[in-house]
C-alpha cells in the first residue's frame, strides 16, 4: 500500500505538519510578546519578518503543511467515525478513562482552522499602510501593525474569541505535542511520561503567552 | 461448600440483545438477585441465564470458555468500560465483589464496524485471524529449526517480547478505541516478533502486511489516545503502537517494490 | 474379547522409532494434494498437525468449536513443558524422561510410544524457539528450566505461567501462515457431531455451524481428531466450558474403542469451591510446588487464622510423606494425600475442604520480587479469584478433575482401531499411563501433532485403497439425518430441568463415586444413579430458542451432556471392571497399609479398550497386553 495511503502513513505525516505548526505557532507566540516592548520594536519585528523575501518561502510550507494536516485529519476523523458508528451507552470511566483531549482534536482542529482564516483576514491581509496604519521607526516607514491589533482587541467579543480559540490551541497541543512524538514512533519508559508532561507545559506556555496579548491590550493599552 | 465471604447482592441489569447481525437490538432490563459476591461476573449471568430459560425466556448469549483470564474469549462492555471497571482483568475474572448492593450494571456487546454483532453481547472477531494470517508468524517449517540455544536472546528481549505476546486477542483495544483501530494488537505481534531474533528476518514484510490488512478490514486509525491500553487485560504497552509506527516508517522505505 | 494390537515396531526401544520411519511408505510430494486431510480441534496437537500436514503439501481442513483456533483449552496450561534437552547438566536424557514418564504413568502405559515422546521432546522446544515463542531465559540469554512433580532434573521450559498460551499461538501461528498459503481451510465455530465411516474407515465428519445452526457435511481421505479431554465429564474442573468430548464419543459410537476411560486426574493444587453457582475451577500451576509448601494443622478443626499456627503445630505432610521428592510428589498422590487429610479434619478455610499452600518461606529466602518474577501472574490471578493476596497469607487449595488419560485407543501409529481416524494429543489414551507427569501434557500435544502423525498418516494413506467419494455418498446422507433427528430430539424434549441442572447431577455423582477414590459399591451405585440421569435428561430436558437461524449455546450443551452421561457410566463401569490401584485410579480395597496405589500387574498389565456394542448392552472389553522390557515393573515410590 502507499505510504500516504495507510494509516500509520498519513497519521505520521499528521505528526510531523503538526509538529511544524507546534513550533510555528511558538515562535509565533514569542514574537507577540513584543506587545510589552512597546510599539516600535512591536513593527520593527513585523516588519523584518515581512520584508524578507524568504517569508514567501516559510508561508508557502506553512499553508502546504497546514492544507495537509487539514486534508488528511479530516479523512481520518470520517473514516474512524466509520470504524466505530455505535457508540456505547456508557463513555469509558474511572482507571479506564480516555484522555479527554484526546477525543476532541477534531473538534478544536477545526476551531482552529476557522480562528486562522479570520486571523489572516483581519490582520495578514487587514487596513495596511494605505489605510493609514503607518509609521516610521530609525527612519523607515512600514506598517503600524501594533496600532491595528490596539484598534481590533478594544472589542470584547473579539478579544473573547480570540481568547476561546486560544484555549482551543492549548487543548490541541496538549494532546497534539506528545502524539506526534508517538506517532513518529518516539517512546522510551524512561522519557515518555516527561514528554507528555512537557507537551502539557508547551500547551499552557503558547496558549498563555496568546492570551496575553489581546488581555493586555484590552486592559491597558488605548486606541489612539 | 462455603468460600472466603458469603454474602450476596441483588442488581439490576440492562443487557443488550439482538438476535443476530442484521436485526437492531436494544437493551432489556434483568433482576439479578441474591448473586453471591464470591461469583465471577459470567457466573452471575448464568444464574440470570438459567432463571431465564426457566422462565421460557431466551438466555443472554455471550462468549466465555476458559474462565480464566486467557482463551481471550469473553468480551463484553460493562458500565462503559471493556471488560468492566477493574485494570488488568478479563470479564472471567471480574467477581461481583467488585460491585455493590442495589448497583444497575449496564452490559453491552463490544463495538466496532470490524466486530460485527453475532447475536447479544457476542461478536464476531475473525477478522483478528485474518491480519495473522498476512504475517503474525515466523515462517519456518516444522523440521527447519536449529538447536534452542544456538542463538541466545538477551533476557530483557525476551521478557519484553514476553510481554507483548501475552495479548490474548480478545478485542478490547478495539472495543475501546474510539475510533475501533486494531493497532494495539497488531502492534502486540509485530513487537513480540520483531524483539526476537528468530522474527526479524521477515519484519518489514510483515508489519507492511498486517497493518494494510488492519486498514482493509475497516478498522480505524490510531490517535495516540491509549485508551486501548488501558483497556487491556494483559497490559499490553502503549509502546507496541509507538514501536510499530517506527518499525512501519522503515520499513515503508526500505520496501523494493 | 479381541487382543489389541498396538503394532509396536521391532527392534530396541531405542531404534524403534527411526526404524519405523524408514519402513514407513511415503506419499509422493505431488500427490499429497491429492489427499484430503480432516482435523477436527485446533489445540496444540491440532494446530501443530495441521500446519505441518499442510507444510507437506496436504489439503488440509480444519475444524472448530470457537470463533477463532487460537481459542483452544490447551491456551490454559500454565506451568511449562517437559524436554529432555539437558541443558542444566543436572543427569538428565531421553532415557530418563521416558523412565520418569513410564514410572509416573504407574506402568500403564505403552512403552515404545513413551520413548518416542521422550526422543522428540528436544525437537519440539527447537521448533517453537525458531517460531519466536517467549520461552523465560537466563541473563546469558540461554534458556531456563524448572522443575516439575514426579522428576528430579529440572527440564521443564516455561513462558512465565503462561506456557501453554505462547506454544498455541507458535502453532496457531504456524497454522494460520498455512491458511494464507491455501494448504488448511479453516472453518470456525463448527462443532463435529458424527463422524461418517465408509467400508470400515473413518471418510469423514458432519458438523454443526454454531452460528447458523446448519448441519454440514465433510468428506476426506483420513480424519485427526485432536479434540481435547473429557475432564468437564465432573461438571465442576479446570477445563474450559466448552472442553467436551462429543467428537470423541461420536467416533466410539462408531466403532472407536474407548481406552482406559477411568484414568482421570485430579489435579492438586486448584482453587476450592466456594459456592453452587461456581461454573469452573482454576488451577494453580503446579510448579507452584517448586516453592511453595503444602501444609495443614496438626489438630484437627484448628480454626486459627494461618499466620497463629506455629511452624511445629503445621504437618508439611508432603515433605513428611515423602522426603525425597517432598512438594513435587506426582499429582496423583498429592492430590490423594490432601484427600487424606482434609477427610481427617484437618482441612482448612470456611469449607474445611482445602490445605494450604505456603510461600512464606520462599518469600523469606528469595524475597517477594523473585517469587513475582517466577508466578506473578499466578498470585495475581489467585486474588482476583478469592480476593485474599497470596504473598501475606497462604493460598487454599484443594484437587479438581484436569486431565484424562483416557482417551480414544490407538496404536503406535496413532491410529485407531478403524483405519484412518487418528487420535492425538489429550482425545488419545496413548502417553501417559495411568497418571500423567507436570508438564508432559503440551509435549504430547506437539509431538503427536508436529512430528509423529505426519509421518504416520503418509504411510496410512499409502498403504490404504482410498476410492474417491463424496459427500454425496450414501452414509453421508445417512450420518446427516442421523444428527438432524438427534438435535430435533433434544428440542422436542421441552421439559423442565437445564443441560447444567443435569450436568451438575452427573458432575456430583462422578466425583463422589467416580473421583479421586473409588470403590466397588459405590462405582456400582454411581452406575445406577447414572442411568436415572440419563432417563431424566431424555425426558425432562429444557432447550430454549430454536435449532437454526441463530446461536443456541443450550442446545450445543444438550449434546454434549448426552455425551458426558454415556461417558461416565463407561468411566465407571471400567473404574469397577479394573480392581486394583494405579496412578488416578485408585480403588479403596486395594491399597498398601501407607494408603498407597497397590497395582495387581498379573491380572491387570493392560489397556483397557471398550467397544460400544449399541444402547441396548455394555461395552465389550478389549485388551491390549503391556509388556515393560525397559522399565522394570516396580512399586512406585517417592519416599
Amino acid at each position: 500500500m502507499n505510504y500516504l495511503k495507510s494509516s500509520i502513513g498519513r497519521k505520521q505525516l499528521m505528526g510531523l505538519t503538526g509538529l511544524i505548526w507546534s513550533g510555528f505557532v511558538l515562535s509565533h507566540m514569542l514574537g507577540n510578546l513584543l506587545i510589552f516592548a512597546g510599539s516600535d520594536a512591536y513593527n520593527k519585528y513585523s516588519y523584518a519578518l515581512t520584508s524578507n523575501p524568504l517569508l514567501y518561502l516559510a508561508e508557502a510550507g506553512l499553508v502546504v503543511t497546514l492544507l495537509a494536516h487539514v486534508f488528511y485529519g479530516l479523512k481520518l476523523k470520517f473514516e474512524n467515525v466509520e470504524a466505530r458508528q455505535t457508540r456505547y451507552a456508557m463513555p469509558t470511566n474511572g482507571e479506564k478513562a480516555a484522555r479527554f483531549q484526546s477525543k476532541w482534536m477534531a473538534f478544536h482542529g477545526s476551531l482552529i482552522l476557522v480562528f486562522i482564516i479570520y486571523h489572516l483576514i483581519t490582520f495578514k491581509y487587514g487596513p495596511g499602510v494605505e489605510a493609514g496604519y503607518v509609521t516610521t521607526v530609525d527612519g523607515v516607514q512600514m506598517r503600524d501593525l501594533h496600532r491595528l491589533i490596539v484598534d481590533v482587541f478594544q472589542s470584547p467579543a473579539y478579544v473573547f474569541g480570540y481568547v476561546l480559540c486560544m484555549i482551543g490551541v492549548g487543548f490541541h497541543l496538549s494532546h497534539g505535542f506528545y502524539s506526534a512524538f508517538a506517532s513518529l514512533g518516539f517512546y522510551h519508559p524512561k522519557y515518555s511520561d516527561w514528554l507528555s508532561k512537557l507537551g502539557y507545559v508547551y500547551a499552557v506556555v503558547v496558549a498563555a503567552g496568546f492570551i496575553s496579548q489581546p488581555l493586555y491590550v484590552y486592559l491597558f493599552a488605548e486606541a489612539r | 461448600m462455603g468460600g472466603a465471604s458469603q454474602s450476596t447482592i441483588d442488581l439490576k441489569l440492562k443487557v443488550w440483545r439482538q438476535k443476530d447481525a442484521a436485526t437492531g437490538g436494544r437493551f432489556e432490563d434483568y433482576d439479578a438477585t441474591g448473586i453471591s459476591t464470591d461469583a465471577s461476573f459470567l457466573e452471575m449471568l448464568d444464574v440470570v441465564n438459567q432463571r431465564l430459560i426457566k422462565g421460557g425466556e431466551d438466555p443472554i448469549a455471550f462468549d466465555h470458555d476458559c474462565r480464566e483470564g486467557i482463551c481471550g474469549s469473553c468480551s463484553m462492555v460493562i458500565n462503559g468500560n471493556p471488560h468492566g471497571p477493574e485494570r488488568s482483568t478479563a470479564t472471567c475474572q471480574l467477581h461481583m465483589r467488585k460491585f455493590n448492593d442495589g448497583d444497575t450494571i449496564v452490559v453491552e456487546p463490544f463495538r466496532a464496524n470490524a466486530f460485527p454483532v453475532i447475536k447479544d453481547l457476542s461478536v464476531d472477531r475473525t477478522s483478528f485471524d485474518e491480519i495473522i494470517a498476512v504475517g503474525g508468524y515466523v515462517s519456518v517449517n516444522t523440521g527447519n529449526a536449529p538447536d534452542a540455544n544456538a542463538l541466545p536472546v538477551p533476557k530483557v528481549d525476551a521478557d519484553q517480547a514476553f510481554n507483548a505476546a501475552a495479548c490474548i486477542g480478545c478485542g478490547a483495544c478495539v472495543a475501546a478505541c474510539a475510533n475501533g483501530s486494531a493497532m494495539l494488537f497488531v502492534g502486540a505481534k509485530v513487537g513480540h516478533l520483531a524483539l526476537l531474533p528468530q522474527g526479524r528476518s521477515e519484519h518489514n514484510e510483515r508489519v507492511l502486511a498486517m497493518m494494510d490488512k488492519m486498514q482493509e478490514l475497516g478498522f480505524g486509525n490510531c490517535s495516540n489516545t491509549g485508551a486501548c491500553a488501558v483497556a487491556c487485560p494483559k497490559d499490553i504497552s502503549f509502546e507496541n503502537i509507538v514501536r510499530m509506527n517506527r518499525e512501519y516508517a522503515k520499513a515503508s522505505i526500505k520496501k523494493r517494490t | 474379547m479381541a487382543i489389541l494390537d498396538g503394532k509396536v515396531p521391532p527392534g530396541s526401544i531405542e531404534e524403534k522409532w527411526t526404524n519405523h520411519k524408514f519402513n514407513m511408505k511415503l506419499v509422493n510430494p505431488s500427490n499429497k494434494r491429492k489427499f484430503t486431510l480432516i482435523v477436527v480441534g485446533t489445540g496444540l496437537a491440532g494446530s501443530s498437525a495441521a500446519a505441518t500436514l499442510a507444510e507437506l503439501g496436504y489439503n488440509v481442513k480444519v475444524f472448530c468449536i470457537h470463533e477463532s483456533p487460537r481459542r483452544a483449552h490447551s491456551i490454559a496450561a500454565q506451568g511449562g513443558i517437559n524436554a529432555a534437552k539437558n541443558y542444566q547438566n543436572d543427569g538428565d536424557s531421553v532415557h530418563r524422561l521416558f523412565y520418569d514418564t513410564v514410572k509416573g504413568g504407574d506402568f500403564r502405559a505403552r512403552e515404545a510410544n513413551v520413548h518416542r515422546l521422550a526422543e522428540i521432546s528436544p525437537n519440539i522446544i527447537d521448533q517453537c524457539v525458531a517460531q519466536g515463542v517467549p520461552f523465560a531465559r537466563e541473563y546469558g540469554g540461554t534458556l531456563s528450566n524448572r522443575s516439575f512433580g514426579g522428576a528430579q532434573v529440572s527440564r521443564t521450559f516455561y513462558a512465565r505461567g503462561q506456557t501453554g498460551q505462547q506454544l498455541l499461538i507458535g502453532a496457531y501461528q504456524a497454522m494460520m501462515r498455512q491458511v494464507e498459503a491455501g494448504g488448511v481451510q479453516l472453518y470456525t465455530r463448527r462443532e463435529m457431531l458424527e463422524l461418517v465411516v465408509i467400508d470400515g474407515a473413518a471418510r469423514g465428519i458432519v458438523t454443526r455451524n454454531l452460528r447458523t445452526g446448519e448441519i454440514e457435511s465433510h468428506a476426506g481421505d483420513g480424519v485427526i481428531l485432536a479434540t481435547g479431554g473429557y475432564g468437564n465429564v465432573f461438571y465442576l474442573s479446570t477445563n474450559a466450558k466448552q472442553s467436551n468430548a462429543t467428537a470423541i464419543w461420536r467416533a466410539h459410537k462408531k466403532g472407536a474403542y474407548f481406552g482406559n476411560p477411568c484414568f482421570t486426574q485430579i489435579h492438586p493444587t486448584c482453587i476450592p469451591v466456594s459456592g453452587d453457582y461456581q461454573s469452573k475451577l482454576t488451577l494453580m500451576s503446579e510448579s507452584l510446588r517448586n516453592d511453595g509448601r503444602v501444609w495443614v494443622p496438626k489438630s484437627k478443626g484448628d480454626k486459627r487464622s494461618p499466620e497463629q499456627i506455629s511452624d511445629d503445630e503445621r504437618d508439611y505432610y508432603l515433605e513428611r510423606v515423602y522426603p525425597s521428592f517432598g512438594n513435587l510428589a506426582p499429582r496423583d498422590v498429592s492430590s490423594r494425600q490432601a484427600k487424606f487429610r482434609v477427610d481427617e479434619g484437618r482441612g482448612v478455610g470456611p469449607s474445611g475442604q482445602a490445605v494450604y499452600l505456603d510461600f512464606r518461606d520462599a518469600i523469606k529466602r528469595l524475597g517477594e520480587h523473585v517469587v513475582s518474577e517466577r508466578y506473578g501472574n499466578l498470585f495475581q490471578m489467585y486474588e482476583k479469584i478469592t480476593g485474599e493476596n497470596p504473598y501475606k497469607v497462604p493460598m487454599r487449595i484443594y484437587p479438581a478433575s484436569h486431565y484424562t488419560m483416557g482417551g480414544l485407543w490407538v496404536d503406535y501409529n496413532l491410529m485407531s482401531n478403524l483405519p484412518g481416524l487418528h487420535v492425538l494429543g489429550e482425545a488419545n489414551f496413548s502417553d501417559h499411563g495411568a497418571n500423567r507427569l507436570g508438564a508432559s501434557a503440551l509435549m504430547q500435544g506437539l509431538s503427536d501433532g508436529y512430528f509423529v502423525i505426519p509421518y504416520t498418516i503418509g504411510h496410512y494413506l499409502a498403504s490404504a485403497a482410498l476410492p474417491k467419494i463424496t459427500t454425496d455418498h450414501e452414509a453421508f446422507k445417512a450420518t446427516r439425518s442421523d444428527v438432524e433427528a438427534r438435535v430435533a430430539k433434544l428440542m422436542s424434549i421441552k421439559g423442565s430441568c437445564t443441560a447444567d441442572d443435569i450436568h451438575k447431577e452427573l458432575g456430583h455423582i462422578m466425583w463422589e463415586y467416580v473421583g479421586m477414590s473409588r470403590n466397588s459399591d459405590g462405582l456400582k451405585l454411581a452406575i445406577e444413579k447414572i442411568g436415572k440421569v440419563k432417563e431424566r435428561f431424555w425426558n425432562d430436558l429444557r432447550v430454549p430458542g430454536e435449532a437454526t437461524g441463530t446461536v443456541n449455546e443450550e442446545l450445543e450443551k444438550a449434546g454434549r451432556v448426552a455425551d458426558f452421561i454415556e461417558l461416565g457410566e463407561l468411566m465407571a463401569r471400567d473404574a469397577l471392571h479394573r480392581d486394583e490401584s494405579c496412578g488416578g485410579h485408585f480403588r479403596e480395597e486395594y491399597q498398601t497399609p501407607d494408603n498407597e496405589a497397590q497395582r495387581d500387574d498379573a491380572n491387570f498389565c493392560y489397556v483397557a479398550g471398550w467397544e460400544w456394542k449399541g444402547d441396548a448392552r455394555p461395552q465389550e472389553l478389549h485388551k491390549e497386553s503391556l509388556t515393560f522390557e525397559n522399565v522394570k515393573l516396580a512399586t512406585r515410590s517417592y519416599k
